[in-house]
Formats: structure tokens, C-alpha cells, sequence
């Protein structure tokens, strides 16, 4: 009986895949068909070269991956910062000090309510000339504020999690509030907050190319001045397009090894 | 248990009340004085405040009047106040309350490398011997949750046991055990009713409550109703309502 039921649901895996790959390669077909017909005329061997090219045997990488480099930069860098903007503000936002709670709750407000896009133009022309800080951190800024909210939600609910007799136990051994954070719910909460902030990587690395907006030369910055340029359009898109999702699907699978691994055990 | 003697005041509770915000009123005008190696028990319904009292006297909850002095000192706004009772009042949890992400071992030195700042020589010198008083040396590094109810209970105990506490409080540290386990725990809390620890103990174990106890308080609804040497409370109550409870419990 069970092992009926098994082979049954392996056989709707192998249709799922089947019914999977069936449409991918029908759609796939149907644009690159439909392209055609409206008189595109695919150029995919014009692609590499603003990948990489090597000249006398040395690789020179084209904008493309320069614009990778950049991506991968501004999403490693916002994605430390967006971690610690969270962690602070879920902290400020658990606090007793009723100063801490309203400052968390303006910045909170602030960038959940107003579109990304808005809040890297504000940083590029208002802030970044006050603090007299570049294109890329302007960008880094925005993009790890805006993330650091989301952040902020995730510790928030890990932390609120933990038992409340794990607070209690360790207020009464004389705990200060930071050694109990440090020692005792941290360390707790961190199983449940893995995954979803590994996901909060997937997140930055798409944000990323909004940055493209203040000039800052990172992938999709360079897949339009390419396109604009050549008009490979489709080709370069597609490119890009393979790219970030090889990006994404690796972390993707990262967070679901996390998963399984720290799975909460109750 | 006669020939004990006791020393002078070491808690002094005076006309304490607590209403939580939902408008329960959980203590009312509560008073009483605590000597040293006293054994006192507290008794009541469910609902009757003995939870909210325990709480109360190491500043996990709140009072909203009235005084608190733990040896000497008062539990004020003053926060190093607040931290020193907090260390010299240990208490063990209906729910073990352990850290489940450390060993045996480790949950009994945090605290005490963290707050009394020995060294980690010396926190495990110390957990071993506690370990050994309570009668689990051999568990030192399993995690919690492999060990069962009472055994936990017990290294709960030591772990309460290794910050030195002047005053020790059990707030029904044998009602989530498995009969069984029961004894076991209240083993180790006689004995250390016999080596001369201060304990406040709030139980429904009415056997351990008429052996060990010095004194024992009857409340409800957040007051006193009746308070004794567990030889008058068990033989000759005098309210109707403290008969009547026992006669329920018994
Ligand atoms: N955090 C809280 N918020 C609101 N009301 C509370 C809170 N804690 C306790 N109470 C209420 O205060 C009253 C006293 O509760 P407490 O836990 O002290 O009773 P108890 O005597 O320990 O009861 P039990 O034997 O069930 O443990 C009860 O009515 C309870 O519902
Ligand atoms: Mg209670």
C-alpha cells in the first residue's frame, strides 16, 4: 500500500517535470519564433564579447561582468548593513525606552510606505551630498535601509518566539538585558531567522539593478547602454536575465539547505 | 523540625498590591516578614496571587504599593538595587525554564562566569559538586532535552544553587513532573531546607509542605486568609475557608 502510494507520487513528480520542461521549451520556442517574425534577427554570436574577451591570451572581462562585479558588490555590502540595520531596530523596537521604539517606528514608516525608487533618489540627491558620501554608497544606503526593514520584522518575530520563561530564567541568574541577548535568546532565535534572512540576500540581489537609476554601473546599468547601443535587445536581456537567476536560484538553494538543517524542533 | 533556629529578618514584605493592566487585582495590602533559614509555604487556589507574590520579590512583576527589603536592601527603582536581590534570590520554575541550547554544564556557569565573574575552573568546580548534590554528576554534558522531568528539575535546582542565593523561591517545582519523578525533587529541596536555605515554596504537595515547612500562609484573592506553623495550619485551621481548602487538597 505504501509503497504504491510512493511510486504514485514519484510518477506525478516525472509528469510535473515532464509538463515543466514541455512548457519552458514551448515558450522558449513561440518568442524566439515570434521575434522572428516580426523581423528579428537573432545575433546571439555578438553576445560574448561584452562578457569577456581575451586578448593575447589574457581574459578581459566585458561590461557585462563588470556589471556583475557591481551587483555582486552593492548586494554583499547592503546585505551586511541591511543585517545590522535589522538587528538594531528590531532590538530599539523591543526596548523599554520609549525613544527607541519612536525612532524605529518613524524609520519603519518611512521606508515601507515609500517606493524603493524614491528612496534612492532622495538618498543620491539629499542625503549623499550632506554626507558626501559616492554614487555606489548612496546606493548601498538605500538599498540596505529599505532592506533593513524587512530585516528588522524577522529578528523581531524570532526573537519574540523564544519562550518567555528562557527571559525570565535568566533575569532572575542576574543576566544583564545584553548578556540575555547574547547568551541565551539570540542564540535561540537564530534557527528561525536563518532562513528567511538568507532569502533577504535574493531580495537585494534583484533590488539591486533599481540602483541603475543614479548611474551606478552595475549589471542591468550596462545591459541597457549595451542594448541602447546595439540594439541585441532580446540577446542581452536574455543574458542578464539567465544571470540573475543562476545568482538567485544558488542562494535560493542555500536557504533551503538552512532550512533543513536548523529546522525548529519543538 | 523545632530545633531549628532561625535568624533575624531577611525579607520584609510590607502592604504590597498589584493589579495588572487587565484590571486583575492580584495582591492586596500583603504583608509579612521572613526570617532567616525559614521554610515558608504558601498555599491557596488557583488564581489566588501565590505566582504574582513569588514575582513580585525578585522584581520579575511590578508592585504597584507597598515595600520590599531582601536583606537590607530595598526593591526600588535603584537598578543596582534590583540586580543584587536578583542574584541573591534564586528561583526554580514549574517549567524547568532551562536553556535548551546548552549543556548541563553550561547552564549551570553562564551565570555564574557572567554575573558572579568567577573563572571557568572554578563554575565547574562548583556545578560538579551541585551537580553531585542533586544526584545527576553523570548528565554534565547532555543537553536538556535529553534528560527527563525531574532530572531537569533538578539541575534547574543547581543551576539556581551555583549563584549563592541568601533566599531560594519554588513556584510549584514539582507539578509538571510525572508522579514518579516527584519524590526526587523534593528530595533535594528538603535537604536543602535541613542545610538552612531560606525558601519561600509555593506547592500543592501538602506532605512536603506539613514536614518541612516552618510556617505556612493560606491566601486568597490576593490576601491572607490564615497563616501558622504547619502543625496549627494542618491540625486546627480556624477560618472556614482555610478548612475548607483542606479539605479539598487533602
Ligand atoms: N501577566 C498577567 N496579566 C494579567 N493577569 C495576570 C497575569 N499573571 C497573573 N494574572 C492574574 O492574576 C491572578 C493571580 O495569578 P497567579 O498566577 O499569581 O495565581 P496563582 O495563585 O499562582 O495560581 P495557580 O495556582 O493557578 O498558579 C490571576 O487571576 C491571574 O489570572
Ligand atoms: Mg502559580
Amino acid at each position: 500500500m505504501l509503497n504504491s502510494t510512493y511510486r504514485f507520487v514519484k510518477r506525478m513528480h516525472i509528469f510535473d517535470i515532464s509538463a515543466y520542461l514541455f512548457l519552458m521549451v514551448g515558450g522558449l520556442f513561440l518568442l524566439i519564433k515570434g521575434a522572428e517574425d516580426q523581423g528579428y534577427y537573432w545575433q546571439w554570436f555578438r553576445i560574448p564579447k561584452y562578457l569577456y574577451q581575451i586578448d593575447e591570451g589574457r581574459f578581459i572581462a566585458g561590461p557585462i561582468l563588470k556589471g556583475l562585479k557591481i551587483t555582486l558588490n552593492l548586494t554583499w555590502i547592503s546585505l551586511i548593513l541591511t543585517y545590522i540595520i535589522g538587528l538594531v531596530t528590531a532590538l530599539m523596537r523591543l526596548s523599554n525606552s520609549l525613544l527607541a521604539r519612536g525612532i524605529a517606528r518613524v524609520y519603519l514608516e518611512i521606508t515601507r510606505n515609500t517606493p524603493l525608487l524614491v528612496q534612492i533618489f532622495f538618498m543620491y540627491f539629499v542625503v549623499a551630498p550632506i554626507l558626501d558620501i559616492d554614487r555606489f554608497f548612496a546606493g548601498v544606503l538605500a538599498l540596505s535601509l529599505f532592506e533593513g526593514s524587512y530585516a528588522s520584522e524577522i529578528y523581531r518575530s524570532g526573537i519574540v518566539a523564544v519562550n518567555k520563561g528562557q527571559w525570565e530564567a535568566s533575569y532572575t541568574l542576574g543576566l544583564s538585558t545584553y548578556q540575555n541577548y547574547r547568551y541565551i535568546i539570540l542564540p535561540q532565535a537564530i534557527r528561525r531567522i536563518l532562513p528567511p534572512l538568507t532569502s533577504q540576500a535574493v531580495s537585494l540581489i534583484k533590488d539591486s539593478s533599481l540602483v541603475s537609476v543614479i548611474a551606478i554601473y552595475e549589471m542591468t546599468m550596462q545591459a541597457n547602454e549595451i542594448a541602447s547601443e546595439t540594439f541585441l535587445v532580446f540577446e542581452i536581456f536574455f543574458t542578464i536575465a539567465a544571470i540573475y537567476l543562476a545568482l538567485t536560484i544558488t542562494l535560493s538553494q542555500i536557504v533551503a539547505y538552512f532550512e533543513k538543517r536548523y529546522r525548529v524542533v519543538s | 523540625m523545632s530545633a531549628k533556629e532561625f535568624g533575624d529578618y531577611i525579607i520584609n514584605v510590607d502592604g504590597i498590591g498589584k493589579t495588572f493592566t487587565n484590571g486583575v487585582v492580584a495582591l492586596k495590602d500583603f504583608s509579612t516578614n521572613i526570617r532567616r533559614s525559614e521554610v515558608v509555604v504558601l498555599i491557596g487556589p488557583s488564581g489566588s496571587g501565590k505566582s504574582t507574590f513569588l514575582r513580585c520579590l525578585n522584581g520579575l512583576e511590578e508592585i504597584d504599593t507597598g515595600t520590599i527589603t531582601i536583606d537590607g536592601i530595598p526593591l526600588d527603582d535603584n537598578k543596582k538595587n534590583r540586580l543584587e536581590i536578583r542574584k541573591e534570590v534564586g528561583m526554580v520554575f514549574q517549567h524547568f525554564n532551562l536553556f535548551p541550547h546548552l549543556t548541563v554544564l553550561r547552564n549551570i556557569t553562564l551565570a555564574q562566569m557572567l554575573v558572579r565573574k568567577r573563572t571557568k575552573n572554578d563554575a565547574q568546580d562548583e556545578a560538579m559538586q551541585l551537580l553531585k548534590k542533586v544526584g545527576i554528576s553523570d548528565k554534565v554534558d547532555a543537553f536538556p532535552s535529553q534528560l527527563s522531568g525531574g532530572q531537569q528539575q533538578r539541575v534547574a535546582i543547581a543551576r539556581a544553587l551555583a549563584m549563592k542565593p541568601k533566599v531560594m523561591m519554588f513556584d510549584e517545582a514539582t507539578s509538571a513532573l510525572d508522579p514518579e519523578m516527584i519524590g526526587e525533587v523534593l528530595e533535594v529541596m528538603k535537604d536543602l531546607a535541613i542545610e538552612g536555605m531560606t525558601m519561600v515554596v509555593v506547592t500543592h504537595e501538602m506532605g512536603f509542605a506539613r514536614e518541612v515547612s516552618d510556617w505556612v500562609i493560606f491566601m486568597e484573592d490576593g490576601m491572607k486568609v490564615e497563616e501558622g506553623t504547619a502543625d496549627h495550619f494542618f491540625t486546627e485551621p480556624k477560618m472556614d475557608r482555610t478548612k475548607l481548602f483542606l479539605s479539598q487538597i487533602l
